[in-house]
C-alpha cells in the first residue's frame, strides 16, 4: 500500500526533474507542469481519505494514511485536503498562463519543486519542520523569481531575507511553547512566544513595516512567478498560522490578538492603497493591491469569529483570480514592451496587447474587490460585517480599493492613448495584436473564472464555509 | 593518525572567549570588507569558530557535519567569485580612472562608516549578552549569538548586492544555529537548517552569476 501523503510530495518532485530536462520545448514542459498540478489537484479532492484506491498493476493508495517520513509523521487530515487542493490548482492556472506569456521559464520546474515543498509544510507536524520547509522554498523560489538573461531584480532576494529573519521565532515559540505546557504557571513564557508569532508571521504576510517584499517580488523580473509567491506560498503561510492558532489556542484568546490582527491590518490596507495610487511603475501596483488584499484579509481575522475566519480563507480561494490576472496582463505587456512597465512607457500598447491589457484590469478589479468580479465576493461580505461595530475599517477598505483601481485607471488611460503619429495609428486600426489566439483563449477563461465567481460566489463560498469548520480556535 | 576528536582536543582552548573574539573579528571583516577573497576567509575562519563554540553544545561529529556544510558554502562563494571576477576583469581592464584618488577616498569614508556600525552592533550584543541572557546556553556563546546575529542583520541592511546579503544571511543563520542546537538538538532540524544554509548560499551565488553575466556591475533592480 502506498500512502498518499508520500505521493504528494514525491510526484511534484520528480515532475520538477522531467519538466526541467525538457524545458527546451516550452509547449511540452508548460503542459507537463499544469497536467501535474491539475492532475494532482484533482487526485487531493477526489481520492477518499480512509478507503485504499486500487491502481495500475494492482498497487493501493490510501489518501489519508500517515507516514513517517525522516522520523517525522506525514498525514493529510481534511482541511489539509482543501488546502492542497488549492495549492495544486492555483499552480495549474499559474502554469497555464505562464505558457502562454513566459514559456521556457524556471517556474515550471521550480514551481513543481516548490508545490511538493509546501505541501510538506501542510502535512508535516510538529509545525517547526513546516516554518524549515518554508524557508527552504523561499530559498528554491530566488531561481524562480529571476527572468532568464535580465538583471537580477531585489524581490527573490528580499523575500529570501524576510522568510530568514522569521525563520527564528517561529523555531523558538514551539520551544516555549513545550516549556508554557510543562509550566503553566509562568505567563511570560506565553507572552514571549506570542509576540514571536506576531512578529514572525508580520514578516512572512509582509505586514507593515514589514511589507517591502512584497512589491519587490510583484515588479521584479518575473511577474508571475511573483504571482506564485503571493498567492501559493503565501497561501500555505496563511494556512501555517491558522494550524498554529488551532494547535496553540492561547494565541488566540490573547486579550490584544483582535486589536493587534485588525491593527496590522488596517496599516496593511492604508499604506497599499494610498501607494498603489502613487504608483507609475506597474509592478509596483501589483505589489501594493496585493498588500492591500492581504491587509483586508488580517482584518476579518482579527474580528475573532466564525465569519471573519470564513472571509479569510474566501479571500485566499479567490485571491489567485484577481493577483494572477494582474501579473499574467504584466508580463504580456512587459514582453510588448522590452520590459519596461513605467506608465509613460506602456503608451498606446494596450491596442497592441489587448488580452494582457484585459488581465491586467479584470485582475486589478477583482484585487480592488469591485462588483462582479471574484475579490467582491469576500470584500462586500468583510465590509457588511464590519459596518455595524468598526465603520471607519470599512471607509478604509473601500478607500484602499479605489486607491487601486485610480492607480490602473491611469495605466489604462496611457495603455489605450491613440499613437501620437499618424502612421503609427495606420498600424493599430489593423488590429495587429502581438498576442495569438491561443492567449487569447487562456485569458479569455481566466478572465470568464474571474467573472463566473463573482457573479456565482455560491460555487465557491461554501469551500470557505466548509474549510472553516476544521478550525474549532474561535469557538464552534 | 590523530582523529577529529584529538585535532579539536588540541584546539580547545579556543572554544570559549577567544571563539567569541575570533567571531568578533571575522564579523567585522565581512562587515567593512568589498574584497571577496578576504571575505570567503573571513566566511570560513568563521565556520570554523563556530564549530569550536558548537562542540560544547552538541556531539562533535554533528558540530563536524555542520561546519563542513558551512567550509562548503564558502566553497560555493569562492568559485563563484573567481568565476565572477574572471567574467568582469576584461571590463574593468581599461585605463585607471583619473578620479582614482577620490574614489579611494570614498571607499575609506565607506569602510569609516561601516566599523563605526559594527562597533556599535558589538557593544549592543555585548549590552544585551549582560541584560537577556539566552536560555539554555552559557554567557560567552550568548554574546557570541548576538554578536552574529547583529553582524548579519547589519549586513543585510548595508547592501543589497547578492553577496553581501549571502554573507548576512549565513551569519544571521550561524548565530541562530549556535542558540537553537541547545535547546532542539534533534538531528532532522540539524539537517534541515544546513540545507536551508546550503539553498542560501546557491541561490545568492545564482543571483551573482547572472548579475555578471547580464553585465550590471554592482546595479540591482
Amino acid at each position: 500500500m502506498i500512502s498518499g501523503a508520500l505521493l504528494l510530495l514525491i510526484v511534484p518532485l520528480a515532475m520538477a526533474g522531467v519538466v526541467y530536462i525538457l524545458l527546451r520545448w516550452a509547449s511540452l514542459s508548460a503542459l507537463l507542469a499544469v497536467g501535474t498540478a491539475l492532475a494532482l489537484g484533482v487526485a487531493v479532492i477526489l481520492l477518499p481519505l480512509d478507503q485504499p484506491v486500487h491502481f495500475w498493476g494492482g498497487r493501493e493508495i490510501t489518501l489519508g494514511e500517515a507516514v513517517t517520513f525522516f522520523g517525522r509523521e506525514l498525514v493529510v487530515e481534511q482541511v489539509d485536503r482543501w488546502a492542497m487542493a488549492f495549492l495544486f490548482l492555483t499552480s495549474a492556472g499559474i502554469f497555464s498562463l505562464a505558457w502562454r506569456f513566459v514559456p521556457h521559464s524556471l517556474l515550471f520546474p521550480m514551481g513543481l519543486g516548490l508545490l511538493s515543498l509546501l505541501s510538506g509544510a501542510l502535512l508535516i507536524r510538529p509545525l517547526i519542520y513546516a516554518a524549515l520547509l518554508i524557508e527552504i522554498a523561499a530559498a528554491l523560489s530566488v531561481f524562480a523569481l529571476q527572468a532568464e538573461g535580465q538583471v537580477p531584480t531585489r524581490g527573490g532576494l528580499r523575500y529570501l531575507t524576510f522568510t530568514t529573519l522569521a525563520l527564528p521565532g517561529l523555531l523558538v515559540t514551539h520551544w516555549l511553547l513545550d516549556r508554557y505546557a510543562l509550566m503553566p504557571d509562568e505567563t511570560g513564557l506565553l507572552d514571549m512566544a506570542a509576540a514571536l508569532l506576531a512578529i514572525s508571521f508580520a514578516l512572512l504576510l509582509g505586514v507593515v513595516p514589514f511589507h517591502t517584499w512584497v512589491p519587490a517580488v510583484a515588479g521584479g523580473g518575473m511577474p508571475l512567478g511573483g504571482s506564485f509567491v503571493l498567492t501559493v506560498a503565501n497561501g500555505t503561510v496563511w494556512f501555517l498560522l491558522l494550524d498554529f492558532l488551532q494547535t496553540y489556542p492561547g494565541f488566540s484568546s490573547h486579550p490584544r490578538f483582535g486589536s493587534a490582527v485588525i491593527g496590522m491590518g488596517l496599516a496593511m490596507v492604508l499604506l497599499g492603497g494610498g501607494l498603489a495610487l502613487a504608483q507609475r511603475r506597474l509592478g509596483p501596483l501589483l505589489g501594493y493591491a496585493a498588500l492591500v488584499d492581504n491587509g483586508a484579509a488580517l482584518i476579518a481575522l482579527g474580528t475573532k469569529g466564525r465569519l471573519g475566519l470564513t472571509l479569510v480563507l474566501l479571500s485566499l480561494l479567490v485571491r489567485p483570480f484577481g493577483l494572477v490576472l494582474m501579473a499574467a496582463g504584466l508580463s504580456g505587456l512587459r514582453a510588448c514592451n522590452g520590459g519596461a512597465d513605467r506608465f509613460d512607457a506602456l503608451r498606446g500598447l494596450g491596442w497592441k496587447a489587448p488580452w494582457s491589457t484585459a488581465a491586467l484590469v479584470f485582475g486589478a478589479l477583482s484585487v480592488a474587490g469591485l462588483p462582479v468580479s471574484a475579490g467582491f465576493v469576500w470584500r462586500w461580505s468583510l465590509c457588511r460585517a464590519l459596518s455595524p461595530s468598526s465603520p471607519g475599517s470599512v471607509v478604509l477598505i473601500l478607500l484602499a480599493g479605489a486607491g487601486v483601481i485610480v492607480g490602473i485607471w491611469r495605466v489604462l488611460l496611457v495603455l489605450l492613448a491613440r499613437p501620437r503619429l499618424p502612421k503609427d495609428r495606420s498600424v493599430l486600426s489593423k488590429g495587429d495584436s502581438t498576442e495569438g489566439w491561443l492567449t487569447a483563449v487562456v485569458v479569455a477563461m481566466a478572465i470568464l473564472g474571474c467573472i463566473g465567481v463573482g457573479l456565482f460566489p455560491q460555487t465557491i463560498a461554501p469551500l470557505a464555509v466548509g474549510l472553516a469548520e476544521a478550525y474549532t480556535f474561535f469557538g464552534p | 593518525m590523530p582523529t577529529l576528536g584529538d585535532l579539536l582536543a588540541r584546539v580547545s582552548f579556543l572554544a570559549a572567549m577567544p571563539a567569541v573574539a575570533g567571531l568578533f573579528v571575522t564579523g567585522g571583516v565581512l562587515v567593512i570588507s568589498r574584497d571577496w577573497r578576504l571575505n570567503v576567509t573571513a566566511l570560513t575562519a568563521q565556520y570554523f569558530f563556530v564549530v569550536l563554540l558548537l562542540t560544547r553544545l552538541i556531539r562533535l561529529e554533528v558540530a563536524a557535519v555542520k561546519g563542513v556544510v558551512g567550509w562548503m558554502i564558502c566553497m560555493v562563494f569562492y568559485l563563484t567569485e573567481r568565476r565572477a571576477s574572471a567574467l568582469e576583469r576584461p571590463t574593468n581592464a581599461g585605463d585607471v580612472a583619473p578620479s582614482q584618488r577620490w574614489r579611494r577616498w570614498i571607499v575609506s569614508a565607506r569602510a569609516s562608516f561601516y566599523l563605526l556600525a559594527g562597533l556599535l552592533i558589538s557593544v549592543a550584543a555585548y549590552t544585551a549578552a549582560l541584560r537577556l541572557p539566552l536560555p539554555e546556553v552559557p554567557t560567552d556563546i550568548t554574546l557570541a549569538c548576538y554578536l552574529l546575529a547583529g553582524f548579519g542583520l547589519l549586513l543585510i541592511g548595508l547592501s543589497e548586492a547578492p553577496m553581501q546579503v549571502g554573507f548576512g544571511l549565513l551569519t544571521f543563520l550561524s548565530g541562530f544555529d549556535l542558540f537553537y542546537v541547545a535547546l532542539e538538538p534533534s538531528l532532522a532540524v540539524a539537517g534541515l537548517l544546513g540545507a536551508v544554509s546550503f539553498l542560501i548560499a546557491l541561490a545568492t551565488a545564482y543571483l551573482r552569476v547572472t548579475q555578471v553575466v547580464v553585465g550590471s556591475g554592482e546595479e540591482i533592480l
